[in-house]
């Protein structure tokens, strides 16, 4: 259901498409998220992780905690079970 | 509540719908403009509540929040019907709503414009509040709403339900609001593009937002969700809390119970003796008291809930308990509804509402009434103290074992029913973490005031009712004096003797009040039910012991006291003792190790409560999850109590 979609970070610097998982503590990386929506990525996306999202991870593990950093002042932040992130595709740069 | 907030909505009879993401400060603006005046309601045929207010001239519904309108869940349904006016919340006339009052949080926009979009499609006359304004501009975000007003063609303000600030402006803005002038994308990529593009023109945020308080939130998040200490920590947050509720709830607990003595012992004077007295004294008084004595505990329970949940920290725990539960099928929210229910199950299953999928939610109002609650623990003590008689460390034990069976069954059985009837596993949680906050008061006890209705309202009609049933079940039809009552009361009139008068009138009393209670219909469905428990070592008292306790299991020790001793009195030592060394019709002790070993697990399984039932139904929207419950717990318990008995006995008890 999550596709490698690469129409949507088609920046100049070269983009490497990880499970959300991999990322470093403090790292950020963009959201790939098909589409074609089931259930939970159609909740993921209400809640804010929707494709191109900027997302800066904060703790790794169970559960990987994760801000939207495109939201200034660091309001928002969301707790994934390690399920789910292992499912969430981020693009970060190389 | 304050100046300025009064509102001045005009438009007679206008209702106006308020849309919003949760932890946005919706319900908090809602109770800033409605005041005193709102009240919950629920939505017929859902679970989810709402916060309603009638004004003067218009009528306000605090729909639930939900990240988006567009999205399967129950709460998503809830406000598209509303909006589409097909639904109203109980007692109010469907129709479409006269306006949207969007609430958007200032500090995290960029989500929230999506729900603006959905709300703004519907094409009502519709208003933003750009709410928690006083804690974007602390955090340096500067929100320009002119030109978001331009953007959404509706009006928008700046508004901070926390302080006031921009309430009015809200409220009058909603008297003159009108349908939008702009239309939005739906389709999702261009509906992300339209989100972006405003927001880029909109706002802007300081060179350096809140390091510091992304520094904090970052050390809370990771000790409270760490593997160890998050555990460590929840552990001593929940034994806070739960000693609280033991501590402070027994007060006026015990104030209702003597309240509810006196009331009775007043009305039993007052009215002359009779069937309607008795009505009213053992039938309503005491079925009303029954149930009103668990309201402090409930009261207690979700206020302290609702603090902590305010404070953010809940979000976490549920991360904590979730690695926990998953194996068992059920998810991390589970965790409060399962805790609860040690003190009682009825506030367990009412917070369940908490649990979004709808299966995680079924599993946990199954294995919650199996938790052991306060009302079981008169039977634990009865039966531990009949078993280890003068051996304090044993009796521990076999309480805290009573405790483990519960909850291992509980366990077993969400497992039980995610393999069968629920399958699947449970859904893996996803949660916005909110801010760490200082929790406010006056709304946790406002979702108190609300709880406390709820159950009140809705199962204190049915308890009552089917009170009065038992209670007439278990008077009638009487029985005239026995013979044998007669000729002690007549032996009593010779005496001299004042003690000894005293003792036998006494004993006449018993004697007739075991005969009345052999004879009534409770007792004549004894007789003829006896055979079935049979196999569980009960005889004919404990077969009427366990069937009173249908409605109510505590209800047991003082059943048993009636039929072994003819006082209901069974504070006294005596009375504990004269329970343990009744004797059957036949002679032979009823409480021999097995019979209670069997008894003991009989009620640590069995559903022997009515309101348990009635709230299940409630929450589930029908009796069939109501009657699966009470058929698996009886099932399970005389299973249970059957293999405890046999065991017991070949073992040489």
């Amino acid at each position: 259901m999550i596709s490698e979609s690469t129409n949507l970070a088609s920046k100049n610097t070269p983009k490497r498409t990880v499970p959300l998982t991999q990322l470093q503590r403090g790292q950020s990386g963009r959201v790939q998220i098909d589409s074609v929506a089931n259930d939970e990525i159609k909740m993921l996306r209400a809640m804010g992780l929707r494709p191109d999202a900027s997302i800066t991870m904060c703790r790794h593990g169970e559960p990987c905690i994760v801000s939207l950093s495109g939201v200034c002042g660091g309001g928002c932040r969301i707790g994934l079970a390690k399920e789910i992130a292992g499912r969430v595709l981020v693009s970060i740069d190389q | 509540m304050t100046t300025g907030a009064e509102p001045a909505i005009a438009h007679p009879g206008r209702t106006i719908a308020f849309v919003g993401n949760p932890n946005v400060g919706k319900t908090t603006l809602f109770n800033r403009i409605a005041g005193i005046r709102a009240k919950t309601s629920n939505f017929p045929g859902t679970t989810q509540d709402a916060r309603i207010a009638h004004l003067e001239n218009s009528t306000l519904i605090d729909l639930p929040g939900v990240y988006s309108l567009e999205l399967d869940v129950s709460e998503s349904v809830v406000c598209r019907q509303v909006l589409a006016g097909a639904l109203a919340p109980a007692g109010e006339q469907a129709h479409v709503p006269d306006a949207i009052l969007v609430v958007l949080d200032s500090t995290n926009l960029l989500r929230n414009l999506s729900i603006a979009a959905e709300a703004i499609a519907h094409r009502l006359p519709t208003v933003v509040a750009l709410n928690m304004s006083d804690l974007a501009a602390r955090r340096s975000i500067q929100i320009d709403a002119a030109h978001l007003a331009d953007c959404l063609g509706c009006t928008v303000i700046a508004c901070s339900a926390h302080t006031g600030e921009g309430v009015h402006q809200v409220t009058e803005a909603l008297t003159n609001a009108t349908v939008p002038t702009r239309s939005v994308p739906t389709e999702n990529h261009e509906l992300d593009r339209w989100v972006d593009e405003i927001y880029a023109t909109v706002a802007t945020a300081g060179t350096n937002p809140s390091d510091r308080f992304e520094r904090i939130t970052d050390r809370l998040d990771h000790a409270f969700t760490h593997p160890v200490l998050g555990v460590a920590l929840f552990t001593l947050i929940m034994t806070g809390l739960f000693w609280v509720i033991f501590r402070f709830a027994a007060i006026p607990m015990d104030m209702i119970d003597g309240l509810f003595g006196s009331l009775g012992d007043w009305v039993a004077g007052v009215m002359p003796a009779g069937a309607l007295s008795d009505l009213l004294v053992n039938g309503v008084i005491a079925g009303v008291g029954g149930t009103v004595i668990f309201l402090p505990q409930i009261c207690l329970l979700f206020f302290l809930i609702a603090l902590l949940e305010a404070t953010g920290y809940l979000a976490r725990a549920a991360f904590v308990i979730d690695r926990l539960l998953r194996p068992f099928g059920l998810s991390g929210h589970a965790f409060v509804p399962l805790l609860s229910s040690h003190a009682c199950a009825i506030p367990g299953i009412m917070a369940a509402r908490a649990v979004p999928d709808r299966r995680d939610r079924l599993a946990t109002i199954m294995a919650a009434p199996f938790m052991s609650c306060t009302a079981r623990i008169p039977v634990y003590v009865l039966l531990t103290q009949i078993l280890f008689p003068k051996q304090p460390g044993m009796q521990a034990l076999a309480f805290t074992a009573c405790y483990v069976i519960g909850a291992l069954a509980g366990l077993g059985t969400s497992l039980l029913i995610r393999r069968t009837i629920l399958r699947g596993k449970s859904r893996p949680m996803a949660l916005e973490l909110p801010s760490y906050r200082i929790p406010d008061f006056k709304a946790a006890f406002r979702l108190m005031l609300d709880r406390a209705t709820v159950f009140l309202k809705k199962a204190g009609t049915l308890i009552v009712a089917i009170s009065i049933i038992l209670w007439w079940l278990g008077a009638y039809p009487g029985s005239p004096p026995t013979q044998q009552a007669q000729d002690l009361r007549t032996q009593a009139a010779f005496s001299s003797s004042s003690t000894e008068i005293e003792n036998l009138y006494t004993q006449a009393e018993a004697i007739d009040a075991r005969n009345s209670s052999a004879n009534s219909f409770l007792g004549q469905i004894g007789s003829s039910v006896q055979p079935v428990f049979e196999p569980l070592g009960y005889d004919r008292k404990l077969t009427i012991g366990v069937l009173a306790s249908f409605a109510a299991r505590e209800v047991f020790v003082s059943t048993m006291a009636v039929q072994v001793v003819g006082s209901e009195d069974v504070d006294d030592d005596s009375v504990l003792a004269s329970i343990a060394n009744a004797k059957r019709d036949d002679g032979a002790p009823i409480f021999s190790a097995a019979t209670s070993w069997s008894l003991l697990v009989f009620y640590i399984l069995a559903s022997l409560c009515l309101p348990t039932l009635v709230v299940t139904a409630k929450e589930t929207g029908g009796w069939k999850w109501a009657m699966l419950q009470l058929g698996w717990m009886s099932f399970v318990a005389y299973v249970g109590a059957f293999a405890a008995f046999q065991i017991v006995t070949m073992v040489g008890g």
